[in-house]
This record gives structure tokens, sequence and C-alpha cells, in this order.
């Protein structure tokens, strides 16, 4: 973390509040202002921040039910492929497409593939595994894991503009208003 | 984050009401028709009592079970709605006086009370330790006493709590929950076994307590929805019990759709796969002569249905949707447990699906009463359990996205 701001780019205004309740106010205003490339960081999760940031509501349900149809039909077919098609053998009488006795397959694969939609699909849509971000360079940040609240804006926002955005935080109460750059 | 919540609503139901006593009404003329029912059809009489009398006992214990979970897991979710399951519970005692006609038509629900029959029977000798008319009565009483007793001492204490202030109170209410909940899961276990299990007193399913508790309990959310709906309706708690709340009673009875499906499937397909007669002979009295159709309709009406419709997030608190579902699982219910008791019915005149107007009227006949004691308790305190100290946290619920 040697860069020196001189000859590098603005990512974005990090402002520092003094505890939850302002974090949300401030994100509110935020939100009021017209910003949407921001983002809040706290120590820990804030019941109501997703609501004061009007984040839309999450894509991953619908991720998980594809994964989970590919699952079910996955193991239908996989099933149908193996017992009735290709190696078609007597089981103590029962019929070859055995409906009841594939139930605990096709439950498994469509509760497995939804599980893996889950896990895989959050860390997609949060950009996960992260291993830089620039928000590291600033000192201060680092309370985000012990005390800190902050909001940072970011410069590829359309209507950034970095004067506006500090008169914003001040006005919004932030306890520290810093300069983040990559 | 959120100012301190003001209940704004009327929080007791009102007094004047006359629902207590049209309930009992219809109760009692639906007894006076079982009981002619009686003398017309011993057998159709005892058979049809039996299904409506479970249906209503697994509401009422499945009440009390929701309670003590939600007193030992410190839950604050449901402290608005706790006062239903609470009322429910709090009746049971009484509700053991209709336990008496199931032990007066023993012999014409089990075979195994037939001691000519047992003593030729090499199977149902070796279970008579078990399954004897003296040990059957002995376990109802054992029962209905601890059933009617946790129940009414729950009631009780979420009263004195609303009328003391004293948080003291839900120490107490976890002390009586914490040792209540095993006995519970094995007193309704075991009344399953009795009730409805040794109406085939060869067949065997050591599932069949799960099943019996996983019937009962998914259809008590869809009562617990109804409910609300109804006191909405009737233009109650309509700004205290709110879409959040509501949310949770839906998230409730699609969770335990999936259970009931599990567990009732996860019966079945042992059975199918061992194929071993002994077990599949229940199968298969239950998958003929009409009864398939009900079997079949389980699959669709109690799983897929409220499965598929209740698995986008805001189907579960939509009104139109959540009271159209929980009224098929608790027709379904009804008709699940009519599936389980009548292919037992080995009177001459019942060949295979047959409904009798004495369905009917044990159904009207026992819903009164149980309907009836529940709205004359409901209306005697406060609809929620005031001064509960999770009170304010639940109130304070949000539902977003």
């Amino acid at each position: 973390m040697s860069t020196t701001e001189q000859n590098s780019e603005l990512y974005g205004i990090l402002a520092e509040f003094k505890n939850p309740k302002a974090l949300i106010d401030a994100s509110k205003k935020v939100v009021a202002a017209g910003y949407d490339k921001f983002d809040t960081y706290a120590p820990f999760p804030i019941h109501g921040i997703d609501k004061a940031m009007s984040l839309p509501k999450s894509k991953l349900g619908w991720i998980v039910l594809t994964c989970g149809l590919i699952g079910f039909t996955g193991a239908v077919s996989m099933m149908y492929w193996m017992s009735v098609m290709d190696y078609p053998h007597n089981i103590s009488g029962k019929p070859f497409f055995n409906a009841p006795a594939w139930v605990p397959v096709t439950f498994e694969l469509t509760v497995l593939l939804s599980a893996f939609g889950a896990v895989f699909g959050m860390l997609f849509l949060n950009g996960l595994p992260k291993l830089y971000n620039p928000l590291f360079n600033v000192e201060r940040f680092k309370k985000a894991t012990d005390d800190g609240f902050f909001v940072c804006i970011e410069a590829k926002d359309s209507k950034f503009q970095a004067d506006l955005v500090k008169e914003l935080f001040e006005e919004a109460g932030a306890t520290h208003i810093e300069e983040v750059y990559d | 984050m959120s100012h301190k919540p003001t209940i704004t609503d009327n929080l007791t139901f009102p007094a004047d009401s006359k629902l207590p006593q049209i309930l009992f009404g219809v109760g009692a003329v639906g007894i006076i028709l079982s009981v002619i029912g009686y003398f017309v059809n011993h057998d159709q009489f005892f058979f049809s009592y039996l299904v409506s009398f479970t249906f209503f006992t697994g509401i009422a214990l499945a009440s009390v079970f929701m309670v003590m979970f939600h007193h030992i897991t410190k839950s604050k979710w449901g402290t608005l709605v706790r006062r239903i399951p609470e009322t429910f519970g709090a009746n049971i005692w009484i509700w053991a006086i209709f336990i008496i006609p199931v032990i007066l038509g023993m012999h014409n629900l089990y075979h195994w009370s037939h001691e000519e029959a047992v003593a030729t029977d090499k199977i149902l000798k070796a279970k008579s330790a078990f399954l004897n008319p003296t040990f059957f009565i002995i376990r109802q009483v054992i029962y209905f006493a601890l059933w009617g007793f946790v129940g009414r001492k729950l009631y009780k204490a979420s009263v004195e709590l609303e009328k003391t202030g004293d948080w003291g109170v839900t120490t107490l209410m976890r002390k009586v929950s914490a040792p209540a909940i095993p006995l519970f899961a094995l007193s309704i276990a075991f009344a399953g076994f009795d009730w409805l299990m040794s109406l085939d007193p060869h067949w065997f399913s050591t599932m069949f307590g799960v099943y019996f508790f996983a019937i009962s309990f998914q259809s008590f959310w869809a009562v617990m929805i109804l409910m609300v709906f109804f006191l909405h309706q009737k233009g109650l708690l309509t700004n205290t019990i709110g879409q959040p709340h509501i949310y949770d009673l839906g998230a409730w009875l699609f969770a335990f759709t999936i259970f009931y499906a599990y567990i009732a499937f996860s019966q079945f397909l042992l059975i199918y796969y061992a194929n071993l007669p002994e077990e599949t002979l229940w199968f298969y009295d239950r998958l003929e002569g009409g009864f398939q159709y009900i079997a079949y309709g389980l699959l669709i009406f109690r799983f897929a249905f409220p499965f598929l419709v209740l698995l986008n997030r805001e189907r579960k608190h939509q009104k139109k949707v959540l009271m159209l579902v929980a009224t098929v699982v608790l027709v379904i219910h009804y008709l699940e447990i009519y599936w389980i008791v009548m292919p037992a019915m080995h009177s001459e005149d019942a060949h295979g699906l047959d409904f009798s107007w004495i369905d009917i009227t044990t159904f009207l006949g026992l819903g009164g009463i149980f309907f009836g004691l529940f709205f004359n308790t409901f209306k005697k305190n406060s609809m929620i359990p005031e001064n509960d100290p999770k009170l304010e946290e639940c109130l304070e619920k949000t539902y977003h996205q």
C-alpha cells in the first residue's frame, strides 16, 4: 500500500459516522441525494440498513430456483436414462420407472444444487472472493471491524463531485471525511 | 432505531359477542344428530367420531407444543399471536371428556379389544401386554392429565403475567415447558399409536407417532392463519398483528408442509421398498376402493400445492393466498385422518370410500364445542399477552423487500 496520492486515481470519498443510527440516517440522505454507487460498512449487521440504502430485492432466489430445477430435472433424467433406457433391470418386480424409489435421489440433487446456487450465487453477487479493495489504503478504515461506521460514495457514480459529496457528508454529521485513492 | 410502538387497537374480544353461544349451539345440534346416528349405525358413529376427535385434539396438542417451544427458545416472533394457541391449550382438560365415546366404542373401533379374537391370533396375543382395554384406558387418563395440566398451567401463567406484570413468571413458563416437551413428544406419539395405528392392530410403523405430530402441526399453522384473518375480519387487532407477523405464520406453514411431506413419504417409501406383506397391507387397503383418490390428493393438495404456492416470499403474507392454502390444508387434513381411519371399518355396508352424514354431524358437533370453548376463554382476557417482556420487540418487527 505504498501508492502515493499524486499518481493514483480517486476511488471515492469515505465518511465516518458515530453510530449505527447515524449511519442509517446518512445512507437515507445519500439515497435522497440521488447517489447509487455507494456502500456502507459496519462491524456488525444493522437491521434496516438495506432498507435505508434502498437496495433492490436480491436476485439470489432466482439463481437458487434455477439451480434447484436443474438438479430436479437432472436427477430424473439421469435415473430415467440409467434404469429405463440404458440398463433396465427388474428389481423385485417393481416397474423400471419406479417413481417412489427415485424421490430420495431427486430430492437430494435438488437440494444439493440449490445449496450450491445459494452459496456460490451469494459469493458471485457480492463480488467475492475479493483480495483487494482501495478502502484498505485508508488507515482509519480498519475501525470498520471494530467500532467504525462508514459510508463510501464511489467516484464511478454519475453524480459524483468531490466537493458536493463532502458537503453532503458534513451535513449528515460525519465525524471524519477522507478521500480514498486507488 | 424506531420509536416505542404504541397499540391503538382494542385488545379484548368483544365481551358481548354471541359467538361462543352460537358455536356451542352448533356443537349441541351436531352432537344430538350424532347420537341419533349412533342408533342408526354404531360402527359408523364411532369411526366418524374418532376422525373428528383426532382432528381437533391434534390441533390443541400442536398449540401447546408451539407455546412450549416459544417459551423455551425465548422467542419473540410470535409473542403477539401466542394467546391463540395458549387458549386452545387452556381447555384440553375440559376437552378430555370427549375421549369417553372413544373408550365406550372401543369394541367397535379396535379389533384388539375383543378377547376372543386375541386368543386365536398369535400376533395380537404378543401385543396384548400393550393393546388391552385396561391399559388403553389408563393411557388415555395419563395423556389427558398431562396435556390438560400443562395446557392450563401455561395459560394461567400467561394471564398472571398479564395481570401482575411480573416478568419472573417467564421463568416458570420455561420451567414447565422444558420437561413437558419430551413428555408431549412421547404422549402425542403414543396417542397416535393408540387412536389411529391400532385400528389395524397387525400393522405397525415406528414413524407413526411423528407422522401424527406432523399432520397435526401443519394444520395447526393453517388454523392460526385463519384465526388471525378471522380477527382482522371482525376488525380486531388490525393495526397490531401486521404483515411481518402474518409472514411468520406463512413461513411456518410452508416449513411444516415440507416437514409433513418428508415424514409421510419416508413412512411410505420404506414400506413400499421393503415390500413385506405385513407392512404393505395397510397401504394396500388405502390405495383401493376410492381411497386412492385421497392418497393422491394428499400428494397434490397437502404438499405440492402449498409448497409451490408458498415458495415465493411475497406469497407468504398475502391474505387471499394464505387463506386459500390454509383452507385447502385443513380440508385435506380431515381427509387424511379419514383415509387413515375409515379403511379399518369392517362393517357390512362399508366397502371402500363411503361418506356418511354422521361424518358431518360429528365434525360439526365436536368443532362447535372446540371453538366454542376457545372463544369462551378467549374473550375473558386480552387477545395478546400484555406485559410480556418480548411483546415490544415483537410489535417492532418490520417486513421489508
